[in-house]
């Protein structure tokens, strides 16, 4: 305030000397046309004459000479020089500075420019954020960043995907990244209890509102992301809400509606009816013909009976007079018309989002405040999700040297009808793809009503049982934090934060004495409440200040407090009185449980950095961490980083080479760590939930060892940073090597000593990999910048050291294990392991399979043994399922208002394992079963010789059901994530309405896909694998932004 | 600014000083198993929680019942693929279908048996050991001998065939994750089994304890595991030790249907107790295993009796055991369907609530009567006498057939008696293997449904598939036990 007055009093004193005239204009920029406040205005050549604009962008320059120049300048924006020229209005507009370099960033404990910082670090703005129809952000990342990986796990309404950073570094404890909000590390993971009923998680990322966040900084290496210490090893990912911006409030309207009216991809799609039917037919017939000696027409015979027993009682008959498929007739009441259960079962999904958010600041006080709501009718006709969010952010300065933040978040979401359970009754999409015929119908043909009997096999009918249970969860997030910051001198701030988290899921699940899981207790409901909270107090002390023009100097010190609590409940209660009422209360018998669980940490932490003349840079981290997680003398560990970065384009003798206008090399070395999962894995314990006959029960339940401690990651990264013709073309290539030492594993112990496993602290992972960044602007002119940014990482993760160097098999988590995956050292971390398969015998059908053993083989191809019989064969490492590269390819187009975006992802290399082609495409075990297009193509016929799979026979045959590589196909794909258009209406048309912006645009999702096997949709899981879950969808989006 | 230093030092205070025990967090629902058992009560709790392991659904409260019935020949099926089929079909190999559940429970078991009993002697080494503590070690050691007793049966060849044979790795201490036990002989299990029954009977008392192990228990565990040995001096020895105290008694004809409506009947020497919110498998239990498809809502009709046993219990029509048959889904007249599980023909279950909370008998007294029956028969001079009145105690639960004499009785009334009499309760198939006859299916009643390639019609038990594989599981953690492996798998 001072120096404007003195500039006020200059002002005065000038315009007395000499002619003057008086300037008034408006700056904006040329990005959305919006006006800029608080932009600087200074007179060329005069130093302290200027002004700046006031909140609505516009200014007032009194007495200036008419001939003199006036310089321009906001942050961001590149500075620009108007001449007078004797004008009395000049309204200018700014271009954005596209060098990113001088780009704040938000890192551990602070911020730093992008040119300037030292780790790995990526950042995702709001744009790539906002418009994609994702309840969860984790979707909008996938394909944004070099050596991030995003994987889908359902379609479902309201499921949220999971994300890699850099690899996998660790076999049993977790490998998800670190999630901080705001400075504080948040609650993540699953919260409710309900994937102990149900395959369904309830990620808590999906409560923070995307259009609420600002940027996201993904920290990849231990220089970015040691400050974190113990939980840092797998990635930090920093997310920061907005802010208001300086000037007026502004509001901003938006709302969205988004379809989805298919899948995104081929999902094992179904053979017809009829060709369902003649399969049927040929498993008996063959097993008659080929394996039994009988004759064709008692071979056709049992066929036809079998048909005739199954589907009579829906109104078809079956006929066969010469005794061959050929002749086969479909006749009866119901002859011609098949039900389509895919009909019944699935819809068009609808995604609707309205945002409403307020912002501004002033110099003492900033704000931001929004408030939105998030509705999704899911493909699956059960399946529903709505959340609302509310937020308010709000900072503060109280005098000179106090300034306070708080920030507030209340999320409220259900859920409702999950079905992704692999229990095959209430899977939906497996009754669909593999279990119920076109020929089951909903009702009883004879008399109409509902069909309640199963259908054979697992075939229950949906359209009667979906009626009949009922599964929701509700989670109430709620999060404050509040943090004062102290200047205690200039260079010197105090800040404490004090953090609070509480999220209170409660799921209900219902089986009424009508559904098969419900009848046997007469009716079953359970209400289970988690209360997940968190308590973060964290204290730090942060020292900057620069020397002489050339040195800056900067410290940290803190520490930080940490106390994690899971509160459980649970009521059940079965034999209920009526199916109107789904309560605990009404029923009959009672259950209960109710426990508590946590873990506490404790830390403190330190970082010191120094800049000379902004050329070199060095900076050190330095974190010592509690854990309650650990035994006592096991407990602390210390966790650290190093990092250089040299800016070569400021050396002089780069001077002359004005291509580049960015070169910098950076390199960081650091150790980082991964706690145990297990809160008490250190404790033997006696569990008691062992009762009998109502006595208390208690069994030993763990196998302790006292000495279980951290898992270690030594991460080293050096990477070259670039920017040509004025950063027209940037780019980074970062190469890092990460060795994950003293990793948990779980060792399969001999199960006569009455455990399955033990943890020890002993594996060893390395993940090295390089990962390359590019962005260019191939077209710039004043009405079109065309940009394409491009990343790729390449991986190799490998298991490096075993519990006395064994190897160890395990398996896909989830149950019903459905990939089987060995750890040998040498080889990748995710081996897929399993049988060879060695294709079919084209004379007779039969599979084969390479022995890969010293046995005498049936006979031999290319020299090596082959056997018809599986159990004979050896498993082998089949495959990995790490790419060899992915990434994403963004491209984006601007022209007069108009944005076009493409983002795309892709796989290179690496295989996935389909985990449903063992039910759909199989040889006959599950004959009761229907089958895939695929094979129904592809199976064996004395008419198909050379085909890809075997006969199908009705036999117990079960080469289908090994674990083989069958099973196993390519990876590669390219997928069109999404397709952005928007549209903003010129400013002229809203200048005489209140709406300061207005913005149309459209969103596809997943739009178009190309992938190397055709099966299955491409993205699969961590683990390659793809089964039953409900798929992702194509998405059309329509929404309407509006700002006033 | 003194203010904020002076609040960093008491902040840094409070924080480090109360360190230790804000690192300090315990769960809430276990506890730490070096001092969880200390006392007799503690010991109690343990007791609880080994009964509960044993009534696993990979144990007594289904797989193991069912395994012993499925596979002797008095069970068919009807269709596939409806659960546990496998032991019908003996789909079995090394690496599926090798229902390794049984290996992983039965060793859960023992580890808590021999948890208890490591406590158990550490409280007596400390001076502190009571008659109460000695009651829960002889309870201990008895279900020690029983579980060996039936992973033997599972895994090793029948002593009476080859004793020499691999039995299973013994295990009788608390032993370190890193062990890789080997399989003893099948002789050596016996022994151990002998040995620890022994024991184990010195100290466990006679009164009746509904749902757990008592003396007679022991005992009628002795008697068949002697008669497995073929020392049926002894099993008949304790047989009618069992007998003659009369702490059981068998049930009158009039009486018989109703026991199955009752929990913890006169008979029940050993029951395991299947509570709601327990053990209760629900739809899965074996008694929805054993209905009627559809009889109930979950009801699937998975295994029904074979023709073979219908026609032996159709001897007489008037048997009081049809009490207990319901007919099956493949005709009304058909009676194949048993309702042991549910709380026989009224379907209350046998506590009047849920029908798949049904308790499960491990043994009865009409067992014992049996054993005594068949050992008194086998011995080397056998009294026929003898083995016709404790047959005939059974055996007139069939009002129209004749009673054995000492002139007619024979070791086949016996065990064609066993088989009418304790139908479901997982017999059959191990008596068949230890009296190496033969075993047949009833494959025809299922045909064209279901396709056996796995196993002949009929079997006895020089077919490799009679005993189980060694699951793969084991042998990836336990290498040296893969050489081990049952012959043919």
């Amino acid at each position: 305030m001072n120096r404007f007055f003195l500039l006020v009093i200059v002002l005065f004193l000038v315009s007395i000397a000499t002619a003057q005239i008086s300037v008034t204009g408006t700056v904006t920029s040329s990005e959305d046309a919006s006006t800029i406040p608080y932009a600087t205005i200074l007179v060329k050549g005069q130093r302290n004459v200027g002004t700046a604009t006031d909140e609505n962008g516009k200014f007032i320059l009194p007495n200036v000479s008419p001939n003199a120049t006036l310089v321009f300048s906001y942050i961001g924006f590149i500075p620009q020089e108007v001449s007078i020229n004797g004008q009395e209005i000049i309204n200018v507009v700014l271009e954005p500075q596209l060098t990113t370099l001088d780009e704040v960033m938000v890192v551990a404990y602070g911020t730093a420019t992008k040119g300037t910082y030292t780790g790995a670090a990526s950042v995702i703005k709001n744009d790539a954020l906002k418009d994609v129809p994702s309840v969860s952000f984790e979707n909008a990342l996938s394909g944004k960043v070099a050596g991030l990986q995003v994987t889908t796990l359902s379609g479902q309404a309201g499921s949220t995907s999971s994300i890699r950073v850099r690899g996998i570094g660790s076999m049993n404890a977790s490998n998800e990244p670190l999630y901080v909000i705001d400075g504080v590390p948040a609650i993540s993971g699953n919260t409710g209890q309900m994937g102990d009923y149900l395959y369904t998680s309830n990620n808590v990322m999906s409560s923070i509102n995307p259009n609420d966040i600002e940027a996201i900084t993904v920290l990849k290496d231990a220089a970015a992301s040691a400050l974190y210490g113990s939980r840092a090893a797998n990635g930090v990912i920093l997310i920061t809400t907005k802010r208001g911006k300086r000037g007026k409030p502004v509001v901003n309207l938006k709302a969205s509606v988004g379809i989805t009216p298919d899948w995104a991809y081929n999902n094992w799609e179904t053979a017809s009816n009829e060709q369902q039917v003649e399969m049927y037919y040929e498993n008996f017939w063959n097993a008659g013909v080929y394996y039994e000696n009988k004759t064709p027409e008692q071979a056709s015979a049992n066929a036809l009976k079998q048909l005739n027993r199954r589907f009579n009682k829906h109104g078809y008959t079956f006929t066969a007079p010469d005794n061959t498929y050929n002749s086969l007739t479909i006749d009866g009441d119901r002859a011609g018309s098949y039900y389509d259960w895919e009909k019944a079962l699935f819809r068009t999904a609808i995604y609707q989002t309205y945002d409403v958010s307020i912002g501004g600041a002033t110099d003492v006080t900033n704000y931001y405040t929004s408030l939105a709501y998030t509705k999704e009718t899911g493909r699956v006709k059960t399946n529903d999700f709505d959340r609302i969010t509310g937020r308010v952010n709000l900072t503060q300065k109280a005098g000179k040297y106090l300034e306070f933040a708080t920030i507030l978040n209340i999320a409220n979401s259900n859920k409702s009808g999950l079905n992704d359970s692999r229990n095959t009754g209430s899977n939906l999409f497996m009754q669909s793809r593999n279990l119920l015929w076109g020929m089951y119908w909903p009702t009883d043909y004879e008399t109409g009503e509902p069909w309640t009997d199963r259908y054979g096999s697992y075939a229950y009918n949906p359209v009667y049982y979906d009626n009949e249970w009922e599964n929701k969860s509700k989670t109430l997030k709620l999060s404050a934090s509040e943090a004062v910051s102290i200047k205690i001198l200039p260079e010197l701030v105090f800040k404490s934060i004090l953090a609070y988290d509480n999220t209170h899921t409660r799921d209900h699940l219902y089986y009424s004495p009508l559904h098969f899981n419900g009848s046997s207790a007469n009716g079953v409901v359970r209400e289970m409440s988690t209360t997940v909270s968190k308590l973060v107090s964290s204290t730090t002390l942060n020292y900057n200040k620069e020397f002489n023009r050339k040195h800056t100097i900067g410290v940290l010190a803190g520490w930080e407090a940490e106390e994690n609590k899971v509160d459980f409940q649970r009521a059940e209660g079965s034999d209920l009185p009526s199916s109107a009422l789904k309560t605990v209360a009404t029923a009959g018998v009672l259950d209960a449980s109710a426990y508590s669980w946590g873990n506490n940490m404790l830390s403190m932490l330190s970082r010191a950095t120094y800049n000379y003349d902004n050329r070199y840079y060095v900076s050190a981290s330095y974190r010592r961490d509690g854990s309650s997680k650990l035994g006592p003398d096991a407990r602390w560990g210390n966790f650290w980083s190093t990092a250089a970065s040299w800016r070569i384009d400021k050396e002089k003798f780069m001077e002359s080479v004005d291509f580049i206008s960015n070169l910098r090399v950076r390199a960081s070395y650091g150790v980082n760590g991964t706690l145990p999962s297990s809160n008490y894995g250190w404790r033997s314990l006696i569990s008691y939930n062992k009762k009998y006959m109502e006595l208390p029960g208690g069994a030993i339940s763990t196998v302790a060892d006292a000495a279980l401690s951290w898992e270690t990651s030594y991460t080293s990264n050096i990477a070259l940073e670039f920017g040509l013709m004025d950063q027209r073309i940037t780019g980074t290539i970062e190469y890092f090597n990460r060795d994950s030492k003293d990793l948990l594993q779980d060792v399969p112990i001999s199960r006569v000593t009455g455990f399955y496993s033990t943890l020890k602290n002993i594996g060893q992972i390395n993940n090295k990999g390089l990962e390359i960044e590019l962005e260019g602007q191939i077209i710039k002119n004043r009405d079109l910048l065309w940009t394409i940014g491009l990343n790729a990482s390449h991986i190799k993760s490998t298991v490096t050291k075993l519990y006395d160097g064994q190897d160890i098999i395990w398996f896909e988590p989830g149950g019903d294990s459905r990939t089987k995956f060995i750890y040998q050292e040498g080889k990748s971390t995710l081996a897929i392991y399993g049988k060879e398969w060695a294709g079919v015998e084209d004379e007779t059908g039969k599979p084969l399979w390479f022995l890969n053993n010293d046995e005498t083989g049936d006979l031999t191809i290319d020299g090596r043994a082959i056997t018809y019989d599986n159990s004979k064969a050896d498993e082998i490492i089949l495959g990995n399922v790490h790419p060899k590269l992915y990434g994403g390819i963004n491209t984006n187009m601007e022209w007069k208002g108009m944005s076009l975006g493409l983002n795309f992802t892709y796989k290179v290399g690496g295989y996935t394992y389909d985990s449903a082609s063992k039910d759909v495409a199989e040889d006959g075990y599950y004959w009761e079963r229907i089958m895939s297009q695929e094979q129904y193509d592809n199976r064996w016929t004395p008419e198909n010789k050379g085909a890809k799979l075997p006969m199908r026979v009705a036999l117990d045959l079960n080469d289908a059901l090994q674990r083989s590589s069958r099973h196993m196909h390519k990876a590669d794909y390219l997928r069109l994530k999404s397709l952005n258009f928007g549209y903003s209406l010129p400013k002229g048309l809203l200048s005489k309405t209140h709406i300061s912006n207005a913005r149309f645009y459209f969103t596809g999702v997943n739009l178009w896909t190309w992938a190397a096997h055709k099966t299955y949709d491409p993205e699969v899981n961590e683990y390659g694998s793809k089964g039953f879950e409900i798929p992702i969808g194509k998405t059309y989006t329509f929404g309407v932004e509006l700002s006033f | 600014m003194k203010n904020i230093k002076i609040l960093i030092t008491i902040l840094s205070i409070v924080l480090l000083s109360s360190c230790s025990d804000f690192l300090d967090v315990k769960p809430t629902n276990s506890a730490a198993s070096e001092t969880s058992i200390t006392n007799a009560n503690d010991a109690k709790v343990a007791i609880n929680g080994l009964m509960r392991s044993m009534v696993n659904s990979n144990y007594y409260s289904r797989n193991f019942i069912m395994y012993g019935d499925a596979k002797g020949g008095d069970f068919a099926i009807y269709a596939q693929g409806r659960g546990l089929d496998g032991l019908y079909t003996f789909n079995h190999s090394q690496t599926s279908g090798n229902y390794g559940g049984f290996w992983a429970q039965m060793y859960d078991c023992i580890l808590q048996v021999n948890n208890l009993l490591t406590n158990i002697e550490k409280i007596e080494a400390e001076g502190l050991g009571d008659a109460a503590l000695l009651e829960y070690k002889g309870q201990a050691l008895t279900a020690r001998a029983l579980i060996y007793f039936d992973l033997v049966r599972l895994y090793g060849k029948p002593y009476n065939m080859d004793k020499e044979s691999y039995g299973v790795p013994l295990v009788l201490d608390l032993v370190d994750a890193s062990e890789k036990p080997t399989r003893a002989s099948v002789e050596e299990v016996y022994n151990q089994i002998v040995s620890d029954l022994a024991e184990g009977a010195n100290t466990i008392s006679k009164s009746v304890k509904n749902g757990f192990l008592n003396y007679y228990a022991n005992k009628a565990i002795e008697a068949r595991v002697k008669l497995h040995m073929n020392d049926f001096s002894g099993a008949l020895v304790a047989a009618e030790e069992v007998i003659n105290d009369k702490k059981y008694t068998l049930y009158a004809n009039d009486k018989w249907v109703n026991s199955w409506s009752t929990a913890f009947g006169s008979e029940s020497i050993f029951e395991l107790g299947i509570y709601e919110n327990e053990a209760d498998l629900g739809t899965s239990s074996l008694g929805y295993y054993l209905l009627r498809l559809a009889k109930i809502k979950g009801a699937s009709g998975w295994f029904m009796a074979s023709d073979y046993y219908l026609q032996r219990l159709g001897e007489d029509a008037d048997d009081i055991r049809w009490g207990i048959m319901d007919y099956d889904e493949t005709s009304p007249t058909r009676f194949g369907s048993s309702l042991k599980y549910v709380g026989g023909p009224n379907m209350n279950g046998d506590k009047g609530g849920k029908v798949s909370a049904t308790n499960v008998k491990v043994i009865r007294l009409s067992e014992v009567y049996l054993i005594a029956a068949e050992a008194a028969i086998q011995q080397s001079t056998p009294n026929k006498m003898k083995a016709a009145t404790y047959l005939n105690e059974i055996r007139k639960r069939s009002p129209n057939i004749d009673l054995a004499t000492e002139a007619t009785v024979s070791l086949k009334m016996i065990i064609d008696e066993k088989s009418k009499e304790l139908f479901a309760e997982g017999h059959r198939y191990f008596d068949m293997l230890r009296l190496g006859w033969d075993i047949e299916f009833n494959d025809d009643f299922i045909y064209p449904n279901v396709l056996i390639p796995h196993r002949e019609k009929i079997i006895d038990r020089t077919f490799f598939k009679t005993i189980l594989p060694i699951p793969q599981d084991e042998i990836d953690a336990n290498p040296a036990i893969g050489a081990q492996q049952n012959p043919g798998y």
